[in-house]
Formats: C-alpha cells, sequence, structure tokens
C-alpha cells in the first residue's frame, strides 16, 4: 500500500530496492521502513546472514563470487526489482551509484532511479567534463589535466609531460575512481612510475578504468564539501559544509559540521558555488560538492559526488533534515519543500568512521568474529552500522563497520562526547581504529580545528598510539575469565537492553519505574 | 596457562584464592619471577562477558570475549588482548626469516628474485586485500631465499611470501 505522504505525488513509488549492503544498505532500508515503504535488499553469498538483509523486507539472492556478478551486476539487480515488484531503486554510496548506464537502465526499464539525472552523473562523473562545466559557469577549479591512457601509448612519457604541466606536487586519480582508491600522491618526478603503477592497479581492480587525471597537490588545504539537495522544479538549496580534512591517504577519518575553519562569508560564497555546480547540470536529488578551501579563503572544486555520502548524517544532524528521506521526495517528484533561508545550523556534529583495521600495523585492514559489538547510547549518540554482535568480519568487502555521530551544542563539547562514546563502543573479536580515533579526538591539534588534508601523511602515526594499560591488570582479567568459563559468546546473546514489561519497549529514556514522562 | 600481552615475550602467570563468589588475586609471576602487584578481586557478572574487577578497593567493569586462544578486554575505555599460552609451549610468534602474508589476498606483483641480496624495508611484493594495496617489506637487511608465489596467485593469512637468509 502506497503511504499518504507520497501517494499523490507524480511519481509514487510503494517500494525501493537498495543495490548495496553494509551500513548505508541499513541505512536506506530503515528510512524506508519509517516512512511506510517497502525495502528490498540484494545480497551476495557473504552476506547471506548480514544486517541488510535482516533490515529488508525481501531480500534477493545475488549468485557469483566476484563483485562484477553480484552488486555490480546492473542487470541482475534490475531483474531483482523487477521480479520483487520493486517501484524504485536507491544505490546508496559505492558501487552502482555514479554509473550513469546503470541509473539508464534503472529508467528503461520502467523504475524510478533514486538520483539524478543520467546527464548530470555522466557530466560529473567524468573529470575533465565537470572541470569543463564548472569553468564555464563560473566555479572555480584547480589546475590539472586529463589522460585518456590506451594500450599503444607510452603511458609514462605522457604522464610525465603532462606533470611538468601541471606542476609538482601533484595527484594521480583514476578517472572512474574514488573512496580514495586509485588515487595517489607524487611530490617528485622520480616517484611518478611507482604511483601511477598503483593508482591504474587500483582502479582497474576496484572499477574497471584506466583513465588518468593529474591535477595540482594543494599543500596545507581543508576539504569541504558542500551538501545541496535539488528537485524536479528547479529548485536547489545548500544544507551547508562538512569538514573533512582530517584524513588519512584520501580515505576519510573524522568528518564534522560546520567546519571550524569556514566563516559565513565563506559558508555563504561556498553555498552560492555549490549550488551553481548542480544547476549547472541540472541536478535532481541529493549531491555533494567536494571543494578545497586554502587558508587564504579561496576554494577550488574538487569534484561533485552524484550520490549520498558515507558522511552524510554530520549535516542531518545539524540541520534537522533527513536527507534520504528526501531522496525519496524528490525521486517522486515532490518538491523539496525548503528554501535557503529555512536552513540553519544547530549544534556542532562529528562522524567517526569505524574501520577493521590496525593501526600500529599501517592501518592494515583486519578481520576476526566480531564476537561482541555493544554500540554506546545516549543523547546525542548515533551510530550507523552495518554489522552486529556475532557478525564475521571478512575480506570480501570494505573495512568499514559503522559510523560513530555526535551532535552537541558546540565544538568542544562534541568532541568530547566523540571521545566518550568511542570509548564506549565496545567492539571485541576484530582490531578496530576506536583507540586510534580516541587518540585523535583528544589531540590538542583536533581539539584546536587545525586541521588539513596532509595533516596525517605528515604525522608520525606513533604520536597517536594509546597509553599502556597496567599489564598486571589486564593478564588477571583474563586469567579470572579463563576460570569463570566465559567463553566465546555465541551469537544469540546479542541485546543487552531490558524489555521493560508494561511498555515493550527497550531503554525508554523517559521512563523511570512504572511511571512514564511526556 | 601462561598469559602474554601484543607481541611481547614476558610469560605471566595469575594464581587465585576463591572466597564466596569472588576470585582474589594471590600471585601473579613474569616467566616464573614473582610480582608484586595490587589487590585485586574478580567477580562473575550476571551480563554475558561482564566481570567486576575490584582493584584496591575502586570497582569497575571489564567485558571480556574469548577468541581462539585470546581473551579480548574492554576495561576503561579501552581493548586489550592478551593471548593464552599452554605452559612450555613455543612461542607463536612468526619466524624470523619469513614474510608472512598479512592478509588473504591476490599477489600483483613480486619485485625480488631468489639470490637477490635487499635491505631493510626494501618492497618485496605488493599484494591485494580488501581492495587495497599493501606492500610487503623486507624485516631485515640479507638474500632471499625463496620467492614462494607469483603475480596474480591468491594467498592464505599467515603463509610464507618470502624467505630471507643472512
Amino acid at each position: 500500500m502506497t503511504p499518504d505522504w507520497i501517494e499523490s505525488a507524480p511519481k509514487a513509488f510503494d517500494s525501493v530496492l537498495v543495490a548495496n549492503r553494509g551500513e548505508i544498505a541499513v541505512r536506506v532500508l530503515k528510512a524506508a521502513k519509517e516512512t511506510g515503504i517497502r525495502g528490498v535488499a540484494v545480497f551476495s553469498d557473504p552476506d547471506v546472514g548480514s544486517l541488510h538483509v535482516e533490515t529488508a523486507d525481501e531480500a534477493v539472492h545475488l549468485p557469483g563470487d566476484s563483485l562484477s556478478e553480484t552488486y555490480l551486476n546492473s542487470e541482475a539487480i534490475i531483474n531483482a526489482a523487477i521480479s520483487t515488484g520493486a517501484k524504485a531503486i536507491h544505490p546508496g554510496f559505492g558501487f552502482l551509484s555514479e554509473r550513469s548506464e546503470f541509473a539508464k537502465a534503472v529508467i528503461d526499464a520502467g523504475l524510478i532511479w533514486i538520483g539524478p539525472p543520467v546527464e548530470a552523473i555522466e557530466t560529473m562523473g567524468d573529470k575533465i567534463s565537470a572541470r569543463r562545466r564548472m569553468i564555464e559557469s563560473g566555479v572555480p577549479v584547480i589546475p590539472g589535466e586529463e589522460i585518456a591512457m590506451s594500450d599503444e601509448m607510452d603511458h609514462l612519457g605522457v604522464l610525465a609531460a603532462s606533470a611538468a604541466r601541471v606542476g609538482y606536487p601533484l595527484l594521480l586519480k583514476a578517472s572512474a575512481g574514488g573512496g580514495g582508491k586509485g588515487m595517489r600522491s607524487v611530490h617528485e618526478p622520480k616517484m611518478l612510475r611507482t604511483e601511477y603503477e598503483a593508482a591504474a592497479r587500483e582502479a582497474t581492480a576496484a572499477f574497471g578504468d584506466g583513465t588518468v587525471y593529474v591535477e595540482r597537490l594543494l599543500t596545507g588545504a581543508r576539504h569541504i564539501e558542500i551538501q545541496v539537495l535539488a528537485d524536479s522544479f528547479g529548485n536547489c538549496i545548500h544544507l551547508n559544509e562538512r569538514d573533512c580534512s582530517l584524513q588519512r591517504r584520501h580515505q576519510k577519518i573524522i568528518e564534522e559540521a560546520p567546519s571550524p575553519a569556514v566563516t559565513p562569508s565563506i559558508r555563504s560564497a561556498m553555498g552560492k558555488a555549490a549550488v551553481q555546480a548542480a544547476k549547472a547540470v541540472d541536478y535532481e536529488g541529493a549531491g555533494t560538492v567536494e571543494f578545497l578551501l586554502s587558508d587564504n579563503g579561496q576554494f577550488f572544486f574538487l569534484e561533485m559526488n552524484t550520490r549520498i555520502q558515507v558522511e552524510h548524517p554530520v549535516t542531518e544532524m545539524i540541520t534537522g533534515i533527513d536527507i534520504v528521506q528526501k531522496q525519496f521526495e524528490v525521486a517522486a517528484g515532490i518538491p523539496i519543500g525548503i528554501s535557503q533561508s529555512d536552513v540553519g545550523i544547530t549544534g556542532h556534529s562529528m562522524e567517526a568512521r569505524i574501520y577493521a583495521e590496525d593501526p600500529s600495523k599501517g592501518f592494515l585492514p583486519a578481520i576476526g568474529p566480531l564476537v561482541m559489538w555493544r554500540a554506546p547510547e545516549g543523547p546525542g549518540i548515533r551510530v550507523d552500522t552495518g554489522v552486529r554482535e556475532g557478525d564475521d568480519v571478512t575480506v570480501n568487502f570494505d573495512p568499514m563497520l559503522a559510523k560513530l555521530i555526535v551532535h552537541a551544542p558546540n565544538r568542544t563539547a562534541a568532541a568530547r562526547r566523540l571521545d566518550n562514546a568511542l570509548a564506549n563502543l565496545r567492539a571485541l573479536g576484530v582490531v578496530t581504529n576506536i583507540g586510534f580515533l580516541r587518540q585523535m579526538t583528544q589531540h590538542p591539534d583536533f581539539i584546536s580545528g587545525n586541521i588539513t588534508t596532509d595533516y596525517l601523511d605528515s604525522k608520525d602515526i606513533s604520536e597517536f598510539s594509546e597509553p599502556d594499560a597496567d599489564p598486571a591488570t589486564l593478564i588477571a582479567i583474563a586469567a579470572a575469565a579463563s576460570r569463570f568459563g566465559i567463553d566465546r559468546m555465541s551469537g544469540n546473546i546479542r541485546s543487552e537492553k531490558i524489555v521493560d514489561e508494561h511498555t515493550g519497549h527497550t531503554g525508554d529514556p523517559f521512563r523511570t519505574l512504572s511511571r512514564s514522562f511526556p | 596457562m601462561e598469559w602474554v600481552i601484543g607481541d611481547s615475550n614476558e610469560r605471566y602467570s595469575a594464581k587465585f584464592s576463591n572466597s564466596e563468589e569472588s576470585l582474589i588475586l594471590s600471585s601473579l609471576s613474569i616467566d616464573g619471577v614473582e610480582q608484586s602487584h595490587s589487590k585485586m578481586s574478580f567477580r562473575r557478572d550476571s551480563q554475558p562477558g561482564r566481570i567486576l574487577v575490584e582493584i584496591n578497593g575502586q570497582a569497575k567493569f571489564a567485558l571480556v570475549a574469548k577468541v581462539a586462544d585470546s581473551w579480548w578486554i574492554h576495561l576503561d575505555g579501552r581493548i586489550h588482548v592478551v593471548h593464552g599460552h599452554e605452559p612450555g609451549s613455543a612461542d607463536n610468534s612468526l619466524g624470523e626469516s619469513g614474510m608472512t602474508a598479512p592478509m588473504p589476498g591476490v599477489i600483483l606483483d613480486v619485485m625480488v628474485k631468489e639470490g637477490q641480496r635487499v635491505r631493510e624495508g626494501q618492497t618485496l611484493l605488493v599484494m591485494e586485500a580488501m581492495k587495497m594495496e599493501h606492500r610487503i617489506l623486507a624485516s631485515k637487511p640479507g638474500e632471499i631465499i625463496s620467492v614462494n608465489f607469483n603475480k596474480g596467485e591468491r594467498v592464505d593469512m599467515g603463509v610464507t611470501l618470502v624467505e630471507i637468509g643472512e
């Protein structure tokens, strides 16, 4: 049954297939459920028991071992939507989300595409055309050029010539890359070969495109991105900035909103530029325009991500706008219904990405059984997770387990809340970056808000090593646990919450004993 | 049972005396040498995986979980791992001469040949795991005794990729 809010929309839908996995699939499926839309998941063999499958109303198995047979298989995914009667497809991020052929195939199959128009994905997905369009529409860009690598070319020669024109230090990017994959920085000519080969390999492995983009690397700049929302009536607004400057090898670590470096006048200028960028490609739905902000307040267009982004929650926290819900509305042909002056900033939000990786071993991805996973709770704490206690963390997918998001009245309070919430994230059985994130949130440089994109790459990571604990205490606890016979817990003990016998609710914060408070 | 923290070689043993419901730490030794220690007692909690720890009269909770022979401990907002060994067993640390695969994955490139001399930190091979590239670096200077895998081969975690001799 089509829910009321969407019933009279021009392109109403009552069901959505989420062409993704992990936490973003869970996020979108929950949003669908909340709003009365039936959610359909897809899953490959290793995901048979995953949280996103459990969250969905229905799930379709995608047979095959490789990603191209499963989560990157447009045909199988569209067939899954048709066979389950799903009327719309939400691509999440990564996988097929920025493939215009997929968007086109979805639309051609008579389904609703929850994303921007095909042409917008095409233009923005290709870095050279995006650049050209931005220059035409007056959005400032960074010096750089793109090289389409063909087999018969002298790759290195062509690259070296281009690099000399652009100037070192530079950034090599695989045109179809993303999420830091297929992206390498080159500080001097002699490193060009090694870094190019690595970038090309990573990009072909993950995305199947060998094109390389050479761009001047601006050092000492911040990564500031603007969330935009546009509808099919020509309305386009921005939801302020996110600061994602804290990165390691172009992988974001902690994101926050608002940025400690963005003044109201910079915000307004960047917001305008982002809206201009979106309008230049007739954008619809939710998108992100990424900029580099230099310390003199100048900013340059980096790229536009034509999809929902990992760090979208920090924007939701400070604006109170549910971006996924807005994606549903726009796809259904409903106007966004919010004017720019309605968009405010309440407090400060931060998001830490929880990875199964070992910071002490060069951030090597870790695997193992997630024997205990107890997420922190409390005011201003949100956990977007793709895993639950008892799950196995395997080599099959990206090692991001969850996102821990906090919201507090100001930046100092948000940093403290994040640190405390991290301390209460009890993830046992798999090595994670939680301890590293805690050191980071306590670090004077982070607290001062003085972070640029090259910050961590220029640091000795041992500076963020956790303090040593008293070995005697740990040994005694292990020995005692062993004596008590507390063994590996089975997956059936998932919840530590006590269910209220009167209401059936768990952990109601407005309830003490038998009295409830509104 | 003997206990080791992280990569340390020190082997601890702990002995307890029982009171009604709790264990009281009575002795703690490193490699057989008795150590002085704080007053500690431990009580099982009703919640699975939780232990009430009392150190010098201060009570706190520890969350614990066992994976193979290791105990994972969450205490004071930090996560630790303690490894258990049968008394007298050999160290399970990795062989000195072998460079092992830190993750299951695929070999992308082999940069060295048998008989070649390498310096410490030199890249021996490049492998891909979880969509990311990892360089396997020489742990010490020496001569390559064997290269056990070729480009494109799939490897399991812990297998020896390259052996380095003197």
